[in-house]
């Protein structure tokens, strides 16, 4: 049975799109078929990562939620050009960058049971096996309906207050709602922090597994979200804890 | 308290979208959606309007949970299904053994539009056939005209809560081409089964099928009867209990024109249909469907609506005398989690 992962944080740039993508990556490497959705229609960027230019980019997103096109039209293979060459699939469907289209959405918003609709077909027509569904930070229909459907749920979180309190949000939300399984990753933690006494206080206090700890790291900044980190640098910590994270997912 | 009731009700609304129920529906819309058998009924020209792609299927569960898919607010007439919630308001005007010295409760193997009374006591087989609708039409109460359709357009309005109003081309036409009609309304006459009142009565007979309802309705109206009489959104009594169970056995035995006892056997859920391209059929105490699909079959009944009336019957148990633990908890489907493979 395909799986759904849904990424997502209470908060703007915790490293959604770049977990999304190396996570996304790595399980594809595993040989498995990956699609990657980038719902975060008002700002969406994770193409870059995929290494996907705007001028390359028909059909996005935008176009099925206008029910101008069938999903499965808008999904680019990527495969290539992230590198990936083990035997895996990795899709992107992406959302639109021009100003006019992010507007045309933001006026009319959409209905979300095409979104609901479309991840299914997405699935079935390109036979996923497993698809990562990249989201807006905060709480919006949409994302809600994104942590209804997945299978399991990622909340990257970074050490800090603001985003202590607003996973906490989003948990209630997430239980709320039902979700099958729930997983936190901290991310950006900076090297004075002990990794694994930290890991043990975000677990108690939330009662939820923590399925990684990402440092703050400059090889990743430096990268500046051209290319998938994990394809790179494959041996490179971040890209073994990476490899952790995806047998979580694929074993969990 | 207030914003509890907020976060509940959005969570909800997005628990209805992402139930594997609905993706079940909708896969089903899929399934059949190419299915291109049957045509538009042409009798009258406006029927003839219909896309043949139109397609919904709406089901609504008796707490009050609506499942909608494809074309499920696209509008159409009524036609034959308002045969069977005629006959309640009938009951209700006038009581069982007065209703039923007018018109039989017997399945007749004739088409819908056959000019044949029982032999021995005159009365039109049933509701369900065109004669018993008129003979069931004749009985709603009302000073004239008027006040008889706005009754019948009211106690529509109990069933979906929502108002309603008649196709009036739809009506002009059944009305001028509707000699069969009259003259069956006239051999009745000729037996005193209905009253002097010919014109208006049969005036209201066409103007009930001309009623404007889309497939929501349908489902609603379903599981209203399926919930007692009780509309289980608004939870406003559309119908009397007592005669629930008159109209369901009815639907049951003659809801779907010469292809009723085929129906009991294999869906084994009441049901209506109409020409239009309408099916509402009751799962009692468990939920209402509605299914709209211009393309009929020989008998009249909605090609993609039958399809979609029996997968669902078989794959959730709803046949009324199954007794088989069915492929799919309807329960489990609705509500979701973790044992559901709904891919
Ligand atoms: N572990 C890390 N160490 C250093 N920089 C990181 C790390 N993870 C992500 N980044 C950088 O942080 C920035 C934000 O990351 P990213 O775009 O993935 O976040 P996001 O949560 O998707 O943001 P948004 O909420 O805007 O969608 C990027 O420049 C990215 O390269
Ligand atoms: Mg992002």
């Amino acid at each position: 049975m395909p799986k759904v992962v849904s990424v997502h944080s209470y908060r703007g740039g915790t490293g959604k799109s770049n977990f999304t993508a190396n996570l996304a990556t790595t399980v594809a490497a595993l040989g498995h078929r990956v699609g990657v959705v980038d719902t975060d229609v008002p700002s969406p960027g994770i193409h870059n990562l995929f290494c996907l230019e705007p001028e390359q980019m028909g059909k996005t997103l935008n176009n099925y939620l206008w029910g101008e096109s069938p999903i499965e039209d808008t999904a680019y293979d990527v495969s290539s050009n992230v590198g990936l060459n083990s035997g895996g699939t990795l899709y992107l469907v992406p959302s639109s960058v021009k100003a006019d289209d992010i507007a045309r959405i933001l006026n009319n918003g959409y209905d979300v049971k095409l979104m609901n609709d479309g991840f299914r077909s997405l699935v079935k027509a390109l036979k996923l096996d497993y698809l990562f569904i990249d989201t807006h930070p905060g709480l919006s229909k949409e994302t809600f309906l994104s942590i209804a459907i997945s299978h399991v749920l990622i909340l990257i979180l970074r050490p800090d207050k603001q985003d202590y309190q607003g996973t906490a949000v989003t948990i209630d939300v997430a239980r709320q709602l039902n979700v099958r399984k729930m997983l936190l990753a901290i991310n950006k933690a900076h090297s004075k922090l002990n990794l694994e006494a930290l890991k043990q206080k975000v677990e108690e206090t939330y009662s939820e597994t923590v399925a990684g700890v990402f440092p703050l790291s400059e090889d990743i900044v430096q990268l500046a979200s051209e290319g998938v980190f994990c394809v790179k640098y494959p041996e490179h910590p971040v890209s073994q804890e990476f490899r952790r994270v995806a047998l979580q997912i694929t074993e969990g | 308290m207030s914003d509890l009731g907020n976060l509940q009700s959005l969570t909800s609304s997005i628990a209805a979208v992402t139930s594997p129920f609905r993706n079940y529906l909708n896969d089903l819309h899929e399934k059949y959606r190419s299915l291109n058998e049957g045509k538009v009924a042409d009798y009258i020209p406006e029927l003839a309007l219909a896309k043949p792609e139109w397609f919904g299927i709406c089901v609504v569960t008796q707490d009050g949970h609506v499942f909608e898919v494809g074309d499920c607010d696209q509008l159409f007439t009524i036609q034959s299904i308002s045969k069977a919630f005629v006959f309640g308001l009938a009951l209700e005007d006038h009581g069982r053994e007065y209703v039923n010295s007018k018109v039989s409760v017997e399945p007749t193997g004739e088409a819908f539009n056959s000019i044949v009374l029982d032999e021995v006591t005159n009365r039109p087989y049933n509701p369900m056939v065109n004669a018993g609708a008129i003979a069931t039409t004749d009985l709603i109460k009302g000073k004239n005209g008027t006040e008889r359709l706005k009754r019948l357009l009211e106690m529509f309005e109990r069933y979906t809560g929502r108002v309603h109003d008649i196709n009036v081309p739809v009506f002009l036409s059944e009305k001028a081409t509707g000699y069969r009609n009259r003259a069956m309304a006239y051999l009745m006459l000729n037996f005193g089964m209905v009253s002097h009142n010919i014109d208006e009565t049969l005036d209201l007979y066409f103007q009930q099928c001309s009623i404007v309802v889309n497939a929501k309705d349908l489902a609603m109206m379903a599981a209203t009867l399926a919930n007692g009489g009780v509309n289980p959104v608004t939870k406003k009594r559309a119908i009397d209990e007592r005669y629930v169970q008159d109209v369901i056995s009815v639907m049951l035995t003659c809801g779907m024109y010469d292809a009723s006892g085929e129906w009991a056997y294999r869906v084994g859920l009441p049901a209506k249909s109409g020409v239009g391209g309408g099916i509402t059929a009751i799962a009692p105490g468990k939920l209402g469907i509605g299914t709209f699909s211009p393309l009929l079959d020989a008998k009249g009944n909605s090609v993609r609506g039958i399809k979609v009336c029996e997968d669902l019957s078989r794959e959730f148990g709803l046949h009324l005398f199954n007794v088989t633990t069915p492929e799919r908890k309807l329960h489990d489907w609705i509500a979701g989690g973790d044992g559901i493979n709904d891919w």
